[in-house]
């Protein structure tokens, strides 16, 4: 809708103006009448979506029980603000983290220690109420980290789902989606 | 009039309507969040206090125990006394207003000129402010200050002169009794309802209040986003509650003023002592008729806010003047 | 050796009167982030701007380096932290082309999905920010700005359904993207556009045809044809100047020629063009976002595997630059490759920083409340600027 031009004369423009300041004001009292969309956070609590990025939480295995962590510190390597620490407990069957620690005021919530972890051990909640008054709380060691695992909803994600995800489908010629590969695994 | 000797019932009366100006203004300031928020989709003050009842008591004490600062190269005496300076009009405005048939502090005789001459001395305190806190900002602002109502309140004046001229009366209850009773088909005597010179009047009213207020869209003088409350911008604690009283007291004041010149003040349906209610209902209508503009547009910049004024405003309120001023001759010599 | 001429502050004619020169600080609620203009004013008319610009520089060219292909997407998301979707997209298309990676048809239309929710976002942070500036805070201004971002909210609930996340996604890697579609997101999605679409309609209501409004976005802030193909400016800033140069339609990519849609452009060059160009934006995002959810093929997401190890992608010998079409301009990335799990070289043209170039130019003669309007219409973001 173009501006009207000057040449209209004096009350040409009062009429536009007083036009202009009614419809603006109509749009103001329409919405004096509408709803708020205010949530009264913390009383109501809030839906999360199922993917939502909370906190992040150590696992245990469903079946067995067992922690799920085997220590493989690969979350570590990709984290990228470099917050996950493990050092690995070599046992006969399976290994374990001796210690695993995250320090939650630095995490970027980039999902990406989930994307790779390849038991599933580390995932993230539907929930980021962790809010201190000492920073050092958030500095997780892993008993935190487990009961932080058992305190809330877990999101949807985990590092075997959003691989499947993403991988593409091992049947499929359809679109010559692979093209040259440029590197190893 | 009890016998007590006069200065003493002067003065009750005069500290009553004081603290009653001072409560009714805390409470305005949440009545105007709480408006606001509305027209935002969203809930003003709603914790402290049962749907944020307490909220100005809140902001009130914290204002109270704020730390006192006052810039080093600030000169001391013009930036202490500004508040005051601001203050002071601000209040005094409230003196000559009749609440109710005879309740009034004082109902002089030129009312309404005390009313327009003491709301323009505010100026005074606001450059003030600009000047003592030594500060660019607060300079610029001032500046634009003096330059945006000065020349606003020519057409305020006259504006509000025009239920003067069709009452034939410079006293405040004289202009509200001549709006009492009803024409035909029910329609209140209000100055409102006179065909075209009343309506037109009440909108250059507001419109002139608005910038005599700095309120948006005529609000250059704090600019938030420029200069950052403007000449205020050194004050804190205490001394920026004097100015926000004042400016929010300025406020209620112009409203009540505007009820009284177009909304017939105290008349309503029911008993006359429930006058006074009517007459603070319909203050805060034109409050928040005001507060529905602010919070409605985006603001001018200051030589287009001049521009209007001296081009618009003041040729559009002469006119109003003169024509009221006609009618009112045409009917006392010849017509109905 | 630094150019004496180029480094000169433009300065207006000495007038006669008293200059004042006053900061426009790194904190002030107009700077759009962290920006010092130092403002030389001849009463109300500003003679001279110098624009001192580094106070968020983060080191993302480094960290660039530093940060695998794995890793960096989800820091390149920060530059432009408003419209994150299209940064990130700038180096993934980046690594995709020196790399020589191909994309699936679907996970192209899911980037134009998301590039074109992102940039509806961004111009409704824009709309609100501009407004608030003109306005105030306590004014019509901040009225604009809560229902700019009463909207903006229910886009980034649909990027929260999809990511997890609100602000800063981590949704595209190398060779695709990261997420798929959840259950009943394409409904969800609509209905959110359909609501948008109605309610730029009030917005519309409430300033187009203001002459307060008006008065202070026209004839403010022009910048010429000529002056806006010489300094480097994109985006909507160079579409309000009548050039029609649109990095979607220059050099199509993410299947971007698969889509129907006007380029705005207005011939005007000032701020209400600039205006006008970006309300109009938003009605073309919203066609894009209807093809997309009406075309969006099967298939899989990513041509590559699913990031399992940090050193997972590796880029062979090259270099190669990708350009994206942001909210704000043309987002860049420069990238030279040497066969590592890292890039060699990372250089981001951020769109923000040459736009901030042509201030200087426009913004004498004008008035202290115009240098406002006239930054809001360029709409800066310093994430991009400083990096």
């Amino acid at each position: 809708m173009a501006p009207e031009t000057k040449a209209r004369g004096f009350v040409g423009e009062l009429v536009d103006l007083v036009g202009a300041v009614t419809r603006a004001m109509r749009v103001t009292l329409i919405n004096l009448f509408r709803k708020p969309v205010t949530v009264h956070y913390p009383d109501v609590t809030r839906e999360y979506p199922d993917r939502f990025r909370g906190v992040l939480a150590l696992v245990y295995d469903k079946e067995t029980g067992e922690e799920a962590c085997i220590g493989c510190r690969l979350c570590e390597y990709i984290c990228p603000p470099q917050v996950i620490k493990v050092e690995m407990l070599k046992a006969e069957k399976r290994n374990y983290a001796k210690t695993f620690t995250l320090e939650l005021y630095a995490c970027e919530f980039c999902e990406l220690c989930v994307q790779v972890c390849p038991t599933d051990a580390i995932i993230m909640m539907k929930s980021f109420d962790v809010a201190t008054a000492d920073r050092r709380e958030l500095l997780f060691d892993k008993d935190r980290l487990h009961a932080v695992g058992l305190q809330f909803e877990p999101s949807w994600a985990t590092g075997n789902l959003l691989r499947d995800m993403q991988s593409p489908p091992k049947a499929a010629k359809t679109e010559g989606a692979h093209g040259k590969a440029g590197g190893s695994e | 009039m009890p016998d007590m000797p006069a200065p003493l019932y002067y003065f009750i009366v005069a500290f009553v309507v004081l603290n009653a100006v001072i409560g009714m203004v805390t409470y305005v300031t949440l009545l105007e969040r709480k408006f606001a928020a509305r027209m935002q989709s969203r809930i003003g003050p709603y914790r402290v206090g049962p749907h944020g009842l307490l909220q100005p008591i809140a902001d009130a004490l914290k204002l109270m125990m704020k730390e006192d600062v006052v810039p080093t190269l600030a000169d001391r005496s013009v930036y202490n006394l500004a508040p005051i300076v601001f203050l002071v009009p601000c209040m005094l405005i409230f003196a000559t207003i009749p609440f109710a048939p005879g309740l009034g502090v004082a109902d002089l005789n030129i009312g309404i000129l005390f009313f327009l001459a003491v709301s323009a001395m505010e100026i005074v305190g606001l450059f003030m402010a600009g000047w003592g806190s030594n500060n660019k900002y607060a300079l610029l602002s001032a500046m634009r200050a003096v330059n945006q109502i000065i020349s606003y309140d020519l057409p305020f004046i006259f504006a509000a002169l025009v239920p003067v001229v069709l009452a034939g009366s410079l006293r405040l209850s004289d202009i509200a009794a001549a709006q009492a009773g009803f024409w035909p088909w029910l329609l209140p005597h209000w100055f409102i309802f006179y065909p075209v010179i009343g309506q037109l009047a009440f909108i250059a009213y507001i419109v002139t209040t608005l910038a005599a207020e700095n309120r948006v869209p005529f609000d250059i003088l704090e600019a938030e986003s420029e200069l950052v409350a403007g000449f205020r911008v050194e004050y804190s604690g205490m001394k920026f509650a004097l100015i926000q009283l004042g400016e929010y007291a300025h406020a209620i004041g112009t409203s009540f003023l505007g009820a009284l010149l177009f909304l017939g003040a105290w008349s309503g349906p029911g008993p006359a002592w429930l006058g006074a209610f009517w007459f603070l209902l319909k203050a805060m209508l034109v409050f928040l008729i005001i507060t529905w503009i602010r919070w409605s547009f985006v603001r001018i910049r200051v030589d287009q806010i001049l521009a209007i004024s001296w081009k618009l405003m003041l040729p559009a309120s002469l006119l109003l003047l003169m024509g009221s001023a006609a009618w009112v001759a045409w009917r006392s010599a010849g017509g109905a | 050796m630094t150019d004496p001429e180029a480094r000169k502050v433009i300065e207006l004619g000495y007038g006669g009167s008293e200059r004042l020169t006053m900061n426009m600080g790194p904190q002030h609620p107009s700077a759009h982030g962290v920006f010092r203009a130092i403002l030389t004013l001849e009463g109300e008319t500003v003679a001279a701007v110098d624009a001192v610009i580094g106070y968020l520089h983060r080191c993302h060219e480094k960290l660039g380096e530093s940060l695998t292909y794995t890793q960096y997407p989800s820091i390149a998301s920060k530059t432009d932290y408003v419209a994150a979707m299209t940064s990130e997209l700038a180096y993934v298309r980046a690594a995709e082309i020196v790399g020589k990676f191909e994309v699936p048809k679907r996970a192209q239309y899911l980037r134009v999905l998301v590039a074109e929710l992102q940039r509806i976002a961004s111009h409704c942070l824009w709309l609100g920010t501009w407004c608030l500036d003109m306005g105030g805070a306590l004014g019509g201004g901040a009225t604009v700005f809560l229902y700019c971002i009463r909207e903006r909210e229910t886009v980034l609930d649909l990027f929260e359904a999809l990511v997890g996340a609100r602000l800063l996604y981590g949704f595209h890697q190398v060779g695709g993207t990261r997420y798929d579609l959840p259950a009943g997101w394409t409904e969800k999605c609509r209905k959110t556009v359909d609501t948008i679409d109605q309610r730029i309609n009030e917005y519309e209501d409430m300033l187009e045809g203001n002459a307060f409004f008006l008065v202070r976005t026209q004839g403010v802030g022009v910048i010429s044809r000529e002056l806006a193909q010489e300094v480097g400016i994109s985006g909507p800033l160079i579409r309000g100047s009548g050039v029609a140069y649109d990095v979607r339609r220059a050099e199509p990519y993410s299947s971007y020629e698969d889509f129907d849609f006007k380029v705005p452009v207005e011939t005007a060059g000032d701020c209400y063009a600039r205006y006008r160009v970006r309300m109009q934006e938003f009605r073309e995002s919203i066609k894009i976002v209807r093809q997309a959810l009406d075309g969006l093929p099967e298939g899989p997401i990513s041509s590559r595997p699913g990031v399992k190890s940090v050193g997972q992608v590796r880029v062979g010998k090259g270099e190669g630059y990708a350009r994206v079409e942001g909210a704000r301009g043309e987002v860049g990335c420069y990238l030279v490759a040497d066969g590592g799990a890292k890039p060699y070289r990372m250089k981001w043209r951020g769109a923000s920083f040459s736009n901030l170039a042509v201030l200087p130019h426009i913004i004498p003669g004008h008035k202290v409340a115009d240098v406002v309007a006239i930054m809001g219409s360029v709409d800066p973001v310093f994430g991009e600027v400083d990096r």
